[in-house]
């Protein structure tokens, strides 16, 4: 805001239009909170199973969030999200079982946990900037090594069977209202910090260092300690919402957590919405949770398959598609669209972003 | 000891198949291929299939082996040239993506369709002693055909003008073009053979014991590993990465177990990234 108060004329004035500012920046947040606050009683009122569905959408748009900082903001293909919300989930499970702090400090516990391994993993990737390929490799071989860590250690982890979580306060479990409500708060939260975030100086040096690395890095900004502070903070999002997680439904296991189960979803919603938009991932996670419902009560067979099976492979077809469809995600492509078709016929900037280097 | 460190030696020389296969891609065109394990997994059950027809193991496996063949062609002439298109950063990250989608359809559609699906390959006869240790047939079997796809590889690789033109294409891409050799050309040729190499890891592998559907993203991860440690685009390193892998692995499965042994790998490739991120034997 700094350069709009050097032009600005009286002190009302500059408080005008700061708060301007901050009202636009403010309003998509303002919208999804309104949107969600109102929609247990038109949509599920007292269906178990719908809230049941609702929380886990709200806890994937988390973890969206916190995936869409690190991915889409810093261009660091983080293929462990699964394995960083266990940390959270795992982290927390056994603080509370092994030593008698309270619940909150437990999760700090577990977040913790996610934003030292995240952090870490970013600033093995990309010292000596050694580009995307080292972060992606790097990320999924910790996935494994995670996944195998959690198999290994019975004593600590439960093994297959994974934890019951004790001293859940009444309330938050995944079927009951109080739950949705809880995680509707984590992701408004989640949506504030990212917008904070973007508004100053570091949300420029993401656009900087997204945009041209290299010209970044010319103009000065340290492109490896952004990257490293984005996954850092990314991963706390991601840790934090994996243990709010494991203590509303109350248990933890290897399953909840897996990679199959966690990243591609988390990769196609995020996708959906658009790399690196603020309220992408809520509607990537709206949709997605629609497409998932359906399935489950399609219950039919296609080309001998059940349809239900089939889910995996689906969402390897929508990475697919949305990468080599929409670059920038499905929800800006649909609302280019709109405008064109909307009549508003100011000069568009083309198709998104014709990518530089192509010849 | 010596029995771990020889078993180590045959699933090294698999790992090392697995890394060439994936670093040969990676320096031609900068994909590296997530799809990999499952390409392994989808040869083994083409193949499982093919036994259960009652054919003889020998047709079976090269049934597998056409079939990885032919989902890396298949991939290639689809996703990959989508992917070639693009230059740098951006390449490697859509590659990185594509392939991810593909290892999921593949995978997916797999375990959906055979969930208990495995290939073993079953080689009687008493075990041989090697150095005083008694090895399977089965070991020894699949170490030979190993050592042979990977001799014949890089004699290919060294003496043959389609090599020279491969090697040329690693180096520069533009200046291979400039002498006549089309690009794309090489690159479908080399996932064809990295598909063939998969092929060849999913018969050597299912030789010492079952391998599963399920087990498609431990391959990827595996050939990553020795692809990093070996070096991103070095063939010999990537042999001797699967081999010193291999032992590792072999060892720590021993001594520390089964679960913790995918943890010391990752130690050794984060280790790798940080103190020679060239690898081994890295350009």
């Amino acid at each position: 805001m700094s350069e709009t108060s050097e032009r600005a004329g009286s002190a009302q004035e500059r408080g005008q239009r700061l708060s301007v500012v901050v009202g636009r920046a403010l309003l998509p947040i303002a919208v999804v909170a309104a949107i969600l606050a109102v929609l247990p009683p038109f949509w599920f009122e007292d269906s178990p199973y719908t809230t049941s569905l609702a929380v886990k959408a709200l806890v994937f748009a988390s973890y969206g969030i916190g995936f869409n900082l690190i991915f889409g903001c810093t261009n660091q293909l983080f293929l462990c999200v699964g394995a960083l919300a266990g940390i959270g989930g795992y982290g927390t499970a056994i603080t509370a079982d092994r030593s008698s702090l309270p619940m909150a400090a437990a999760i700090a516990a577990g977040t913790a946990g996610a934003a030292l391994i995240g952090g870490l993993l970013s600033w093995i990737a990309v010292r000596r900037s050694l580009g995307v390929i080292f972060t992606g490799i790097v990320t999924l071989v910790f996935s494994l090594a995670f996944a195998n860590f959690l198999l290994g250690q019975r004593d600590l982890t439960g093994s297959e069977t994974g934890l019951v979580i004790t001293g859940i306060p009444s309330g938050i479990a995944d079927d009951q209202v109080g739950g949705y409500y809880l995680f509707a708060g984590v992701v408004v939260g989640f949506l504030l910090v990212f917008r904070v975030l973007q508004l100053s100086h570091v949300g420029w040096a993401f656009r900087g260092l997204r945009d041209d690395e290299m010209a970044a890095e010319l103009a000065g900004v340290d492109v490896a300690r952004y990257r490293i502070y984005a996954a850092t903070v990314g991963s706390a999002m991601i840790g934090l919402a994996g243990a709010l997680y494991a203590y509303s439904s109350g248990f933890v296991s290897p399953d909840t957590y897996a990679f199959q189960n966690v990243d591609v979803r988390v990769l196609v919603l995020v996708a959906f919405g658009g790399l690196g938009a603020l309220v992408g991932p809520v509607i990537g996670a709206g949709v997605l949770a629609v497409v998932d419902e359906r399935l489950a009560t399609a219950q039919g067979q296609f080309l001998d398959f059940d349809v239900i099976q089939l889910r995996e492979a689906l969402y390897g077809v929508f990475v697919i598609a949305i990468f080599l469809g929409f670059r920038r995600g499905v929800v800006p492509a649909v609302v280019t669209l709109a405008r064109r078709i909307g009549g508003r016929r100011r000069r568009e900037t083309g198709p998104p972003r014709p990518a530089p280097s192509e010849r | 000891m010596k029995a771990v460190v020889l078993d180590g030696i045959v699933i090294g020389l698999a790992f090392g198949l697995l890394g060439v296969g994936m670093t040969l891609v990676y320096g031609l065109g900068g994909v590296i291929n997530l799809a990999y394990g499952q390409i392994v997994v989808l040869g083994a059950i083409i193949a499982s299939l093919v036994l259960e027809r009652g054919h003889s193991q020998a047709f079976a496996a090269a049934v597998g082996v056409l079939a990885a063949i032919g989902v890396s062609l298949l991939l290639d002439l689809t996703l990959l040239r989508a992917v070639y298109r693009r230059h740098g950063e951006e390449r490697i990250l859509l590659g990185l993506l594509l392939t991810l989608g593909a290892a999921f359809v593949i995978g997916g559609l797999l375990t959906a369709r055979y969930p208990t699906g495995a290939l073993f390959i079953s080689i009687t006869g008493e075990p041989v002693s090697i150095l005083g240790v008694p090895m399977s047939r089965g070991s020894i079997w699949a170490s030979v055909i190993a050592l042979a796809v990977g001799g014949v590889l890089l004699l290919f690789l060294g003496l043959t003008t389609f090599g020279r033109g491969l090697r040329s294409v690693i180096q520069d891409e533009t200046g291979a073009r400039l002498v006549g050799i089309n690009p794309s050309f090489v690159r479908t040729v080399v996932f064809a053979l990295s598909g063939a190499l998969a092929g060849v890891v999913a018969v050597t592998q299912s030789m010492n014991g079952p391998l599963e559907v399920n087990k498609g993203f431990e391959l990827t991860t595996f050939a990553l590993i020795v692809t990093v440690v070996g070096g991103l685009g070095s063939v010999a390193g990537a042999f001797l990465a699967g081999l010193l892998l291999g032992v590792v692995n072999a060892l720590s499965a021993h001594y520390i177990g089964q679960y913790f042994t995918s943890v010391i790998l990752l130690g050794v490739a984060a280790l790798t990234i940080l103190v020679r991120p060239r690898g081994l034997l890295g350009r």
